[in-house]
């Protein structure tokens, strides 16, 4: 027993030692793939952490979106700033920021490990035992409609905030649209490898998004990881090359956008009209009207994912302009 | 039917209204100016239901998904939340009207989906009592703003429209960590719970010191404004009025109501009301001297908002006294700072688009020829200078009659400079109405739309000042600035 | 799991240090993401303060909104620093429109 708690202890230490060295190096390195590729890492040992942490559903986004889908666009971003650089004639080496004065440059280091010591100080001083919420959470698990504790807080105690997060995820894409395209003629063809993998990766992928998607009830998963290997599925079709052309701006594809912020604020305004209280889920009801928003919220999530991905803005938008 | 009117779920309206007709505009990109336009319409009709509401009933609390705090969210309405949602109302209607005379066709498509869900976000921020759903609304305004600065593109705006989106998402994961903070030592992240629970401790100050860092970056209070001119002096001119209205706006009311509840009775010693004083009072001089040595409009108004941004926080060290007169006096200057200064952006959106550039030294030709858009600029600088009659006069002879009252004579002379530097910048520009100039070779006509636009904003900013008392005891409903005063 | 919060403190503090000290915008977006790591880890590493086995849950539904949220800010922020790229052939803010 005693082995196993050591055994777990330096586990630990040294998981946060190596989180907090990978960090270091990635944000320090001259070499900006390098940067990238140990941020997947560390996006990686991060999924670990939450698992140390017993936050399953937290390992399972951060693996997925965190990790997976965050790393693939700055990898493709920094493919497409490469090529702007070498049409522009322009390189870069890491370079401080000059915008910042010199007497702040010796500074800031100072005055930050000084604000990182008070935030430990604060850290310590929590009480050691604290219930939160957690009481709170299990007290009222019977009426949520769902058996898994974090789907109840995201999709029904704290729904709002989830409804107000969809939003967030779609303004990002209409952002990234209205500010035009931001790939060269540039296209590369997808070799052998990438090829097969994605032939058996796909239906892969999709299957478990669906399985975290249903799963989600009850165990950890739900519609943002669901939604984020989706995108995957995605993410490796378009690496493929295969492009969805006009599709994009057509109105089903637009429909499938907004499906699940859509749906979600639709909700809330007819269960205030029928209830006379925004999101207020009927008990009896509660487990069938969070499945039908999360599917929804799964498809929207992953087309906003994959498009943001892309970052093409659809073709009848560019016409306008 | 008046019980119709107070039983209806205004402030379901407000948040969700936009937020679907954003939608609507996104998917039906034919009708997305006219759906906009709509929506606008009827969510500044929801703040006059709900001010009904709030009138006769008093404060509104409604519990989301019926669970209440602490496990659920609770949606909170008094009188601070009703005037911020009526300057969003009335900046939202004129920047609307002036938008769909503005956008061409490319561009409309954009704006209309992402301006109804910044005006969700703001809504919904002005509505909810929970600091983790302030969060939330918080990113959804930053990203919809900063997507909405580089909307023209070009190298300018997008510089700044870069820097506002790092200074806002830095500002963002600095309060974060505060809410995280707070969460863990008290258990909640509802605002009464918190203000009820929380005692003077580390994690106070802690949590203080990251929220108030965070709101003030994005509240762009000297030295924290570097981000502000460039973004709000290079984005297109409605959603410049946008920024400069409303979205620094939102940062100051996050920040004013949770030191009103939670930390001024437990951080409440001078020296934070001081420095907050004093950040203010160096806003004011710099931001004017700045604005004074501008020579282009948009910047010299861009850097205005900066020195007005200061007079917000000069109510810090006066409301140790006068809590009530105070914030009043601050807030009535935050509204008409809005209408004016959206009035302002607009009328020099329209002097812009009339003679294709915006150098104050060769704008004499523009102003002559653009009478209301002069007339509109003169009004809102009435207001900005704070001239009697407008609103910007009675809030700041509110906030000097508190000064002179406790005799902080510090306080008076800035105010007093600030004034006397914003009548300079003003007048720079509206010099050249009296000048004799030639008229322009090649100008652009504006449509009727944009200028009466401008007109009847910078216009509201002068009616302002005719209506204190009934403002000001809207803005009492609920009492929130007498709560630390109240309760000890 | 204190420790873990304070290692949440030290990968808040190693992000702001990069995001102060570096001018390229990949890096700057690379350090607000490990910014936000460490403030999901002292929500996360807080919530096992129950004093039972089961971990408070509300911060984690907290931290994937968070994570949610730090994916959209990412994306838009890569594509205005490619856009700004092709207007000026840096990914760097330049110093001239700063006064």
């Amino acid at each position: 027993m005693e082995t196993l708690t050591l055994l777990a202890l330096s586990f630990d230490a040294l998981l946060n030692l190596s989180l907090l060295y990978l960090a270091w190096i990635l944000l320090n390195c001259e070499d900006l793939l390098k940067a990238i590729v140990l941020f997947v890492a560390f996006g990686l040992l991060m999924a670990l952490a939450w698992v140390r942490l017993d936050a399953p559903d937290v390992a399972l986004a951060e693996a997925a979106i965190g990790a997976g889908l965050t790393g693939a666009l700055l990898l493709t971003a920094l493919a497409k700033l490469r090529v702007i650089e070498t049409n522009k004639g322009t390189t870069q080496q890491l370079k401080q920021d000059s915008e910042n004065f010199q007497t702040l440059h010796y500074m800031t280091p100072l005055a930050l490990l000084l604000v990182a010591i008070g935030l430990g100080y604060v850290v310590f001083s929590m009480p050691p035992i604290s219930a939160g919420l957690s009481n709170d959470v299990a007290t009222n698990m019977g009426n949520s409609g769902v058996s898994h504790s974090v789907t109840a807080v995201l999709l029904n105690f704290r729904g709002y905030d989830t409804l107000l997060e969809m939003f967030v995820l779609l303004v990002s894409l209409l952002g990234v649209w209205s500010f035009g395209s931001t790939t060269s003629q540039h296209e590369t063809t997808p070799g052998p490898v990438l090829d097969t993998l994605t032939r058996r990766l796909v239906p892969v992928l999709i299957l478990v998004a669906a399985y975290l998607l249903w799963v989600g009830a009850h165990a950890p998963g739900g519609a943002f990881q669901a939604g984020s290997v989706l995108a995957a599925a995605g993410v490796l079709l378009l690496l493929m090359g295969w492009r969805p052309g006009g599709y994009l701006s057509t109105l089903p594809f637009r429909l499938i956008l907004v499906a699940g912020p859509g749906l979600f604020a639709i909700t809330a305004a007819l269960l205030y009209l029928l209830k006379g209280q925004l999101l207020a889920f009927p008990v009896e009801y509660a487990g069938i009207i969070i499945f039908a928003l999360e599917t929804t919220a799964t498809l929207s999530i992953a087309v906003i994912l994959a498009a943001l991905f892309l970052s093409e803005p659809p073709h009848s938008d560019k016409e306008h302009i | 039917m008046e019980v119709v009117f107070k039983e209806f779920p205004w402030v379901a309206v407000l948040i969700l209204l936009p937020l679907l007709g954003g939608i609507v505009c996104f998917l039906f990109s034919g009708i997305a100016k006219f759906t906009g336009l709509m929506t606008v319409f009827f969510t500044a009709l929801s703040v006059l239901g709900l001010g009904w509401q709030i009138f006769d009933n008093g404060v509104y609390r409604h519990a989301v998904g019926g669970w209440g705090a602490p496990l659920g969210i609770d949606l909170y309405a008094d009188g601070l939340s009703l005037l911020m949602l009526a300057a969003t109302a009335f900046v939202a209607l004129g920047v609307s009207v002036y938008s769909a005379g503005y956008f061409e066709r490319g561009y409309s498509t954009r704006f209309w989906p992402i301006w109804l869900f910044l005006l969700g976000a703001l809504n919904a921020l002005f509505l909810t009592a929970d600091i983790f759903n302030l969060y939330v609304t918080l990113e959804l305004m930053g990203l919809a703003a900063v997507a909405l600065a580089g909307l023209a593109g070009g190298k300018n705006a997008l510089t700044g429209a870069m820097r506002y989106l790092l200074a806002t998402l830095l500002g963002s994961l600095v309060y974060l960590l505060g809410v995280a903070l707070l969460y863990h030592g008290f258990g909640t992240v509802d605002i009464t719970l918190l203000a009820q629970r929380a005692e003077a401790s580390p994690v106070i100050w802690a949590a203080f010191g990251l929220i108030a860092a965070g709101l003030m970056l994005k509240t762009a209070l000297f030295p924290l404004h570097f981000w502000l001119p460039p973004a709000h002096g290079s984005a297109p001119p409605p959603v410049s009025a946008l920024l400069s209205a409303l979205v620094v706006k939102a940062s100051f009311y996050i920040l004013l109501r949770l030191w009103l509840e939670i930390f001024g009775p437990l951080v409440s010693n001078t020296d934070v009301s001081t420095l907050f004083g004093l950040l203010g009072a160096a806003a004011i001089l710099w931001g004017s001297v700045q604005a004074l040595r501008q020579t282009r409009l948009k910047l010299m108004i861009a850097y205005s908002t900066v020195a007005q941004i200061g007079y917000l926080f000069l109510a810090f060290p006066l409301a140790t006294a006068a809590g009530v007169a105070a914030w009043s006096a601050a807030m009535y200057l935050a509204f008409s700072h809005a209408l004016a200064k959206a009035a302002m952006f607009l009328a020099a959106g329209n002097m812009l688009r009339f003679g294709g550039h915006d150098r104050i030294s060769d704008l004499d030709r523009v102003v002559q020829r653009l009478p209301l858009a002069a007339a509109a600029f003169a009004l809102a600088g009435m207001s900005i200078m704070g001239l009697p009659p407008s609103g910007g006069f009675i809030g700041k002879w509110l906030m000097l009659e508190v000064a002179i009252k406790q005799g902080r004579w510090e306080i008076v002379i800035v105010m007093i400079l600030g004034g006397l530097l914003a009548a300079a910048y003003i007048f720079k520009v509206l010099g050249h109405t009296f000048t004799q100039a030639p008229s322009p070779h090649e100008s652009k006509a504006v449509p009727a739309s944009m200028e009466w636009s401008a007109l009847l904003l910078a216009i509201a900013a002068v009616l302002l000042g005719f209506l204190a008392i009934p403002v000001l005891s809207l803005l009492n409903i609920g009492n929130p600035f007498g709560i630390s005063e109240v309760t000890p | 799991m204190y420790f873990y919060a304070l290692i949440g403190v030290g990968l808040f503090s190693v992000g702001l240090y990069a995001l102060i000290n570096y001018a390229h915008l990949l890096r700057k977006i690379l350090a607000l993401n490990v910014m936000g790591s460490g403030i999901f880890l002292i929500l996360i590493a807080l919530a096992k303060r129950t004093g039972e086995t089961q971990p408070d849950v509300v911060p984690h539904a907290m931290v994937i909104t968070g994570i949610v949220v730090a994916v959209s800010a990412t994306a838009l922020a890569l594509t205005l620093m490619l856009k700004l790229a092709a207007e000026t052939g840096r990914a760097e803010l330049s110093e001239k429109d700063r006064d």
